[in-house]
């Protein structure tokens, strides 16, 4: 029997913040509100790694929630997909650079979709998920690894910290 | 021959009926709030895909206790639905939830301590009033046979309407709704005792909860006798009753749950056996 189509009947998900300023966790709790109402495709918001299918990160990896975040996405049974929500969440956005924090989402845990936005908005979030479910549904149950082991931790003598950019403009400016 | 067919096939279809009142009560809460709410066969969907995910276990007993769970709580609702004994429905139930209780303490999770903690603390809150409303029953039939209750003319809603009280009190911590769901406590620590159960073992403990649907809307729909009409009043109001009750309240804590249940509840089911034992 192929149950395949069934999973994104009832897409459950996971939401973890990296680190971030909270903007991008409000608008995934709004979604939940009687407006958008994202229970309507039968998601639930679970806060259970070992029960989810989705798993919605916010916010840039700092050095304190690279292992939590690793090991959260370990503990996900496969099929498993992974929404990068936000700037922070994809790129690092504005805290890309500064001397806590990693950049990305994906330099730890392969990620399927990115959604941009800063915050995000809810319907960009239903979008997100909308085209990460077409991606759970291809996926198989083969185990999917984390690339943390992969890639060593950001040095700190090789960012460019916010005292570092104030000292390059002070003399543009004065 | 009616007597049998109907309990029986009650039973067989009971996991079907319980999915299906899960799903509807999930529509229902959901338009209390405004909202559309999931599919009617959402509980199913939601069963079809834990299937289909990787399984992964703790270890083979933790899954072992949670199957049995769903097998134990399955037998104690067919001794109650073919007019067994109440005493031991009320314990066969109990030995279920203990199982789930084993289950959580066998693994090494803080939050799954917890929440067998809790859960242990919720058995003692409800099953004194559970008991108290058995032998209140013993009272006034001279039996523990639920088949007595099934078939007796008179509603026994008339004869103990303060035990129905204190059933009602004393359900939403069973069906782990709130106020009482300290037990469950999704927001505090994530499902408590189910909170290491994952994919196919998962379902067993998921699916166990529509029994307990049935279990409980048993109980209530005993307090009307054989009139069939009053009793499906009672399962609607109870049904209305929790959903908004679940709706509206914060969750208090267990100090407070135990209070309430063992003090006030407790309190009216045993005036009701006093009652009773008196008349």
């Amino acid at each position: 029997m192929n149950l395949a189509p069934y999973r994104k009947k009832s897409p459950w998900i996971l939401h973890y913040n990296a680190g971030g300023c909270n903007g991008c966790d409000i608008e995934i709790l709004a979604c939940l509100s009687p407006k958008y109402d994202i229970e309507r495709f039968g998601m639930i918001n679970t806060g259970n790694p070992k029960q989810s299918d989705i798993l919605l990160v916010t916010g840039p990896v700092t050095k304190r929630s690279r292992e939590r975040l690793v090991e959260i996405y370990a503990q996900m049974p496969e099929p498993k997909v992974v929404i990068s929500c936000g700037a922070c969440a994809s790129t690092g956005g504005v805290f890309r650079g500064m001397y806590n924090c990693e950049g990305g989402v994906d330099q730890f845990i392969p990620v399927d979709v990115y959604v941009c936005g800063c915050g995000t908005r809810p319907e960009q979030i239903i979008d997100g998920v909308v085209q990460a479910l077409a991606i759970l549904e291809k996926k198989t149950k083969g185990l999917e690894e984390s690339v943390k082991l992969k890639k060593e931790a950001v040095k700190e003598g090789l960012q460019l910290n916010r005292r570092h950019i104030a000292d390059e403009i002070k003399p543009v400016l004065t | 021959m009616n007597d049998v067919l109907i309990p029986v096939l009650l039973i067989l279809l009971a996991p079907l009926l319980g999915g299906l009142l899960y799903g509807f009560e999930r529509i229902v809460k959901a338009r209390m709030q405004r909202r559309i709410g999931p599919p009617l066969l959402q509980p199913f969907y939601d069963f079809l895909k834990l299937a289909d995910k990787r399984r992964i276990m703790v270890h083979s007993t933790h899954a072992f206790l949670g199957i049995m769970h769903f097998v134990s709580l399955w037998f104690a609702l067919a001794v109650l639905l073919l007019g067994g004994d109440l005493i031991l429905v009320i314990f066969l139930h109990l030995l279920s939830t203990s199982l789930l209780i084993l289950a959580g303490y066998s693994t090494r999770s803080v939050f799954s301590h917890l929440g067998a903690n809790r859960a242990a603390i919720s058995v003692l809150a409800y099953e004194p009033v559970l008991i108290i409303m058995a032998v209140s029953i013993f009272m006034l039939n001279g039996t523990f046979d639920a088949a007595a209750v099934f078939t007796s003319k008179e509603p026994l809603l008339y004869k103990m309407p303060l035990a129905f009280i204190a059933l009602l009190l004393v359900l939403p911590i069973k069906l782990k709704k709130s106020p009482f769901d300290v037990a469950e406590a999704h927001q505090e620590i994530t499902g408590g005792v189910e909170l290491e159960f994952s994919g196919l073992f998962y379902e067993a403990v998921y699916t166990a909860r529509w029994l307990d649907y049935i279990f409980c809307y048993t109980l209530v729909f005993l307090f009307a006798g054989n009139n069939i009409l009053l009793g499906t009043g009672l399962v609607i109001f109870t049904f209305i009753y929790l959903n908004a009750l679940d709706n509206s309240t914060a969750r208090v804590s267990y100090k407070q749950m135990l209070r309430f249940s063992l003090g006030v509840a407790g309190t009216l089911a045993f005036i009701n056996l006093l009652l009773n034992s008196l008349s």
